[in-house]
């Protein structure tokens, strides 16, 4: 039996501690200490960004299980045509549910409030398309006071409580899918602000400090999974357009819904300028409420080109 | 035998009218937004009367109610069978009169009132006002349809879906004559059709000259069970004689009769007019009185915004041709077509206005001109429609909350389809914001902003009927506003959402 000597014991451990440390000065790389959000961007052909992005945090089965019952938040608000960029995808919208299928969901409920009448948005974002199987995949427009409940705002200053959908309350995943477009208020309409579609009286949030509001939003709707439709973004005259239409065609995605909303403002200029998600008020005001991470620096990303 | 023969025509009969009824439903049902077919309105093309007043009242031919050549030419040959197969006036009133059992007949008759009243509309109309939508039956089945019927059923249907039940500001009037219209019933079986109904009065006045008639031959013994079964009461059987005017081609007598001396057949005959002079002269006086009277009698300035829907026809010649049947308040897919009270005057009743608290006119429908009968609303393709400007929104600044309380609100620059709300960095009261204001040249009017106005009480952004466009005919597309619509939006300032670094 070899017994390990104290000089021994000094030597292993100091060339351990040379080896451990010889990389900071050989490579000077500082991506270990990022341990922030992951974030999946996939950029190129239209019909497999979604997957492609997924894939790169970790696949659809992270976030769904075998038998969730699972709604999807598309932005199909406004009665504008596909191509203008101020609604969602149909494409977008249909790979998302694939994936969810695919992941073993029981039900998939793809739902919004629109601003404008639900039966011309339905028609004019073309979302029936995403209904690939009938009996899984169902679509509901908000429409009424009915399907909303009281929901208490405990992080709230300005909103105390707020009328979210029950619809959303009663599934087991929430999965957020806006489309990247400009907003004549709060600048942009991503991730954090496309869950005002989830929200009976949003006029009422309009009356009060509104960027605030939206962040306070965020602390009861919190979405599972974000995906940003960014294959073509509305870069002014949003968020009903018309408008500057920009072709990007890509696809961000990512569970904290403050890092992709952050991300997503610098992948394109708005109005004409460039901007970072830390000019954005209501994506400033969301990551000081402690709902995620802001500095992109500080993030994981993961590009992909497909 | 006779007994057996008598419910089989009864039956047959009744499936036709029922098989007429039931289409003049679907119809209904269908006139909903996202048909492009163009067929909801079918009925109103086969209506003589439509083109009758209305093409007097408007001193053009109407073209799309041609089609009611065919009915009159049938009725010149076969007499007055539209009342009693086909019009769902007649069978809605059937029903109601079986409902009720109303079985009384009482010895008098006023049938000579729907030649009045038909010599009324022909005189208002030449003088230049057309009354027919108080009168005629297919727009006061409709309109009733719709303003009362429909918003009673959406709200059930309300319960069970997501559909947001149809509202409308006026109803009680419609509800009012309809049930007047089926509570005559009381007095006699098909009260309406036999004395008051103009269309009626109209089929009557050609069927007195209808190849076909039902009369008597040779050998009645007086029996007197024809006059009983008689639904319109046109038999006189002491007289053996059948009035044709009167007779809607049901066919009773002739398989009641045990002597079987009632025959529908080729009978080449008038059958007089016995009017009094009288009541001739009250029913001209009346049609010529009525025209200037409707006009002075409540000033269309009185109430409120009127807003006509897109494609309107200039307001004269709407009064004139709309025939208030309420077809475009029930397909438009916001609720913001509403009947006018007293808007548009006493002949304006019932006419469509948007109101656009309740809804907005939607950038891409234009089924209003679509499934309009009359074309009171020209069906204008989607793209032209875009065009038309039916108003101006105005900002009210004491009461916007973005102007007076510095709110980051601009629902309604967002709200626009138009872009033709910019929201521009303005100082008010030494503070820096974005407000929003109305390009006039490029909004039409469409009232999308003032419907999602979120401040209490009457919107702060109203439409008003500033500049609106009324063309009878050409393209609303000019070379102007569409240079006005390409060009970028210029006047937009960077949203206040924005941290502006200062570079």
């Amino acid at each position: 039996m070899n017994r390990i000597t104290r000089r021994d014991f000094l030597r292993i451990s100091a060339g351990i501690a040379v080896a451990s440390l010889l990389p900071r000065f050989l490579f000077s790389t500082e991506k270990e200490e990022i341990t922030g959000p992951v974030i999946g961007v996939a950029h190129g052909e239209k019909s497999k960004l979604v997957k492609s992005a997924v894939d790169a945090i970790g696949g659809i089965d992270k976030f769904i299980k075998e038998g969730d019952k699972v709604c999807i938040k598309p932005n199909i608000s406004f009665a504008a045509n596909v191509d203008c960029g101020a609604t969602t995808s149909p494409e977008v919208i249909k790979q998302v549910v694939e994936l969810c299928l695919d992941a073993g969901a029981s039900k998939v409920i793809i739902l919004d409030h629109t601003i404008q009448e639900a039966k011309l948005c339905v028609e004019k974002s073309r979302v029936k398309e995403a209904i690939i199987d009938k009996k899984r995949v169902s679509l509901l427009t908000l429409t009424k006071e009915r399907q909303f409940t009281e929901s208490k705002v405990t992080q709230g200053r300005e909103l105390k409580s707020i009328k979210i959908a029950k619809a959303i309350l009663s599934a087991d995943k929430l999965i957020n899918i806006p489309t990247a477009k400009s907003h004549s208020a709060t600048g942009v309409s991503l991730g954090i602000k496309n869950l005002m579609g989830l929200i009976w009286d949003r006029g009422y949030l309009h009356r009060v400090n509104l960027h605030r509001a939206i962040a306070e939003l965020a602390t009861v709707i919190k979405p599972d999974l974000t995906i940003i439709d960014a294959t073509k973004a509305l870069t002014s005259g949003g968020p009903g357009g018309p408008g500057k239409t920009v072709k990007l065609n890509i696809v961000i995605a990512g569970a904290d819904v403050v890092a992709v909303d952050s991300f997503a403002v610098g992948i394109t200029q708005w109005y004409d300028k460039s901007f970072t998600g830390k000019n954005v008020k209501y994506i400033v005001e969301a990551s000081k409420l402690g709902l995620g991470e802001i500095d992109t620096g500080k993030m994981q990303i993961i590009k992909v080109e497909v | 035998m006779a007994a057996k023969k008598l419910k089989r025509d009864h039956v047959r009969r009744w499936l036709i009218q029922i098989f007429f009824f039931l289409l003049f439903i679907l119809f209904f049902i269908q006139t909903k937004y996202g048909l492009d077919v163009n067929f909801q309105n079918i009925f109103f093309r086969f209506d003589p009367l439509i083109l009758v007043v209305i093409s007097i009242a408007n001193r053009t031919v109407v073209t799309a109610a041609l089609l009611s050549i065919l009915i009159i030419v049938g009725t010149l040959i076969f007499g007055r069978f539209f009342c009693g197969f086909i019009c769902p006036m007649g069978t809605t009133i059937d029903i109601f009169d079986s409902v009720i059992r109303s079985k009384k007949e009482r010895k008098f008759s006023l049938k000579n009132y729907k030649y009045l009243i038909l010599l009324f509309l022909v005189v208002s109309a030449l003088v230049g006002s057309s009354f027919l939508h108080f009168f005629d039956p297919l727009s006061i089945l409709e309109r009733s349809f719709t303003l009362i019927l429909y918003p009673i059923i959406s709200y059930f249907i309300g319960i069970f879906t997501a559909l947001a039940p149809a509202v409308y500001t006026e109803t009680i009037i419609v509800l009012i004559v309809f049930a007047i219209i089926l509570c005559l019933g009381f007095i006699a079986p098909r009260f309406w059709c036999r004395n008051l109904c103009p269309l009626g009065g109209f089929f009557a006045l050609l069927s007195k000259f209808s190849l076909f008639k039902t009369s008597f031959i040779e050998g009645c013994n007086e029996c007197g069970i024809c006059e009983g079964v008689c639904p319109t009461g046109a038999i006189n059987f002491e007289e053996a004689k059948i009035d044709s005017a009167e007779c809607i081609d049901c066919l009773r007598c002739q398989h009641e009769c045990p002597q079987s001396v009632i025959r529908y057949r080729m009978n080449i005959s008038i059958v007089p007019f016995d009017i009094k002079r009288r009541q001739f002269i009250t029913s001209i006086g009346a049609g010529l009185a009525a025209a200037p009277l409707s006009r002075f009698l409540i000033h269309p300035r009185l109430f409120g915004r009127l807003i006509r829907p897109p494609g309107s026809i200039p307001e004269a010649d709407f009064l004139n041709v709309c025939i208030h049947c309420g077809k475009c308040m029930k397909v438009c897919p916001t609720n913001g077509l509403q009947p006018c009270i007293f808007e548009a005057g006493i002949n304006g009743l019932w006419t469509p206005r948007l109101v656009s608290v309740i809804g907005g006119c939607e950038k891409n429908c234009n089924m209003c001109g679509q499934v309009c009968p009359t074309s009171a609303i020209r069906n204008l393709p989607l793209e032209e429609k875009t065009y038309v400007k039916i108003g101006t929104a105005v900002i009210d600044r004491n009461r916007c909350i973005a102007w007076e309380q510095d709110k980051v609100c601009l629902i309604c620059d967002e709200a626009c389809s138009y872009n033709a709300i910019s929201s521009l960095n303005e100082t008010v009261r030494g503070t820096t914001l974005l407000r929003p204001f109305v390009d006039e040249k490029i909004c039409t009017g469409c009232g999308l902003c003032e419907a999602r106005c979120p401040i209490e009480g009457p919107a702060a952004i109203q439409v008003f009927p500033i500049g609106e466009e009324r063309q009878r005919t050409g393209s609303y597309i000019t070379e102007e506003k569409k240079r006005l619509r390409a060009c970028e939006k210029k006047l937009e300032d960077i949203p206040s959402g924005f941290i502006l670094d200062n570079k």
